[in-house]
């Protein structure tokens, strides 16, 4: 209960202050370069790791990646960046 | 490096290596235990404790990047000192100026030009920093009059010279002389800038001819000797002839192929290989020259495909023979001086060779000319 209220809080506080939510929130961010390229930032670990799924952890809950032939170019504790033919991104 | 992880979990320590800030790259999973990754030297070493109570075992596959070229180095001193020093060898060559070259020289001789640039101190293989550029273009301007502009460009290795020579009547006479006929004619027009008219409308003239002297009278009446100046337009006659035979014997590969190596090393090019004969033979080559950023490295190296030909006689149409042997005839027109713009007349002869293998054609054409040519006295 208490991550909630904090949530709901954070998210009054950035509205009032005109704020961008994701400063505040701690939210992930997802860059989709083409179908070729796609970037996570802000990812709370990885979960999953095949050449046709990639399943990492956020704040929002479990950040999906399904396509062909990925491969994570560079993963940092901020960011996981995945080339290969993506298909769909979800957010579960 | 790149390093192979094998066992379950892999996720799991993927997670705790970057908790610890060591960056991942080229994360690929071959299999489902089996990962290959790529990370800093320093951070394997802080990846060991992280292995301690898994199942996950380490190996290293390849080792790459500066610490470990610079380790081999170590290890090769000599190597290490001979690129160096080939390197040393490359920029100290780059110092110096190894190619020059010359543009929008019309009537000027390369000679003379080759000669004056070379006592002012521009030559292959000069330091490149000895060389001004306006002190060249300074003195090529005052020594050749005919140069309306200069431009010495250093780029690189190379001295780009770029000229603009001056159109015939604005050239400036040095001293006194006369206008003489360059080419026999009939004049058509004079016109007298400087000097006395020695022909007039009509008159005809040989290559050599007195046609405006140096020589006239003031306003005070008193004899002059100058540059004569004038235009001297006259109908001028010239001949121009070309053959063409009315076969030729064409190559047909006959499919057998060989091929050559070459390797050239500045103006020695030692084959590899056996050579076969141009009569028999088609060459096509492509090269390969090597260069090092801006420096030019005498050193390339060559492949020669020969393709066997057996020649066979083929008839040429007269029509198409006798429109090669015009152009050709033209062509020779061309190299005189001629511009098509100009001709006034033109007659055209047909003639077979005394063989009867070829055709050929004489283009005889009248034009309107300045004739006039200043030679100083």
């Amino acid at each position: 209960m208490r991550p909630a209220v904090n949530q709901t809080l954070k998210r009054k506080l950035a509205h009032t202050l005109d704020l961008p939510p994701v400063i505040l929130l701690d939210q992930a961010t997802i860059h989709l370069m083409g179908d070729a390229e796609a970037k996570i930032i802000n990812h709370k670990g990885l979960v999953q790791y095949t050449g046709a799924c990639i399943k990492a952890r956020s704040t929002q809950g479990m950040i999906e990646v399904i396509g062909n032939g990925m491969e994570i170019v560079s993963f940092s504790s901020s960011e996981i960046r995945i080339a290969g033919k993506i298909r769909q991104v979800m957010l579960k | 490096m790149t390093v192979r992880l094998r066992g379950p979990g892999l996720e799991r320590l993927l997670n705790n290596m970057v908790e610890r800030d060591i960056l991942l790259q080229g994360v690929q999973r071959l299999t489902g235990d089996v990962m290959i990754i790529r990370l800093k030297v320093k951070d394997f070493y802080r990846l060991r404790p992280l292995l301690w109570g898994t199942q996950i075992n380490v190996s290293i596959l390849d080792k790459h990047g500066a610490p470990f070229l610079f380790g081999r180095f170590r290890l090769r001193v000599f190597l290490a000192v001979g690129l160096m020093l080939s390197l040393l060898f490359v920029m100290y060559l780059s110092n110096f100026i190894w190619f020059i070259e010359v543009t929008g020289n019309q009537t000027l001789p390369i000679e003379a030009l080759k000669a004056t640039v070379e006592e002012l101190g521009l030559r292959t293989g000069v330091v490149r920093s000895t060389i001004e550029p306006s002190t060249i273009e300074g003195e090529l301007l005052k020594r050749f009059p005919i140069l309306a502009w200069a431009q010495v460009r250093i780029k690189g290795v190379k001295v780009d010279i770029f000229l603009t020579e001056r159109d015939g009547v604005e050239q400036q006479h040095a001293g006194p002389g006369h206008v003489y006929a360059a080419t026999d004619g009939v004049v058509t027009e004079i016109l007298v800038l400087r000097g006395t008219a020695q022909v007039r409308d009509g008159s005809t003239v040989r290559k050599g001819d007195l046609l405006i002297s140096g020589e006239y009278y003031d306003a005070r009446g008193q004899k002059q000797f100058g540059a004569a100046q004038g235009v001297v337009k006259a109908r001028v006659w010239y001949e121009g002839i070309g053959e063409e035979a009315l076969s030729r014997w064409d190559p047909l590969p006959t499919g057998i192929r060989h091929r050559q190596y070459a390797i050239t090393i500045g103006s020695i090019t030692i084959p590899i290989g056996p050579s076969y004969p141009r009569e028999t033979h088609l060459q096509s080559e492509k090269k390969w020259h090597l260069s090092l950023g801006r420096a030019l490295v005498p050193l390339s190296l060559g492949r020669i495909d020969y393709h066997e030909v057996e020649y066979i006689k083929a008839l040429i149409p007269r029509e198409e023979a006798e429109e090669k042997a015009y152009d050709l005839a033209w062509e020779s027109l061309l190299e005189q001086g001629v511009r098509k713009e100009q001709v006034l007349k033109e007659r055209q002869t047909v003639d077979f060779m005394a063989d009867g293998d070829g055709i050929r054609v004489e283009v005889l054409v009248e034009v309107l000319d300045d004739i006039g040519l200043f030679l100083m006295h």
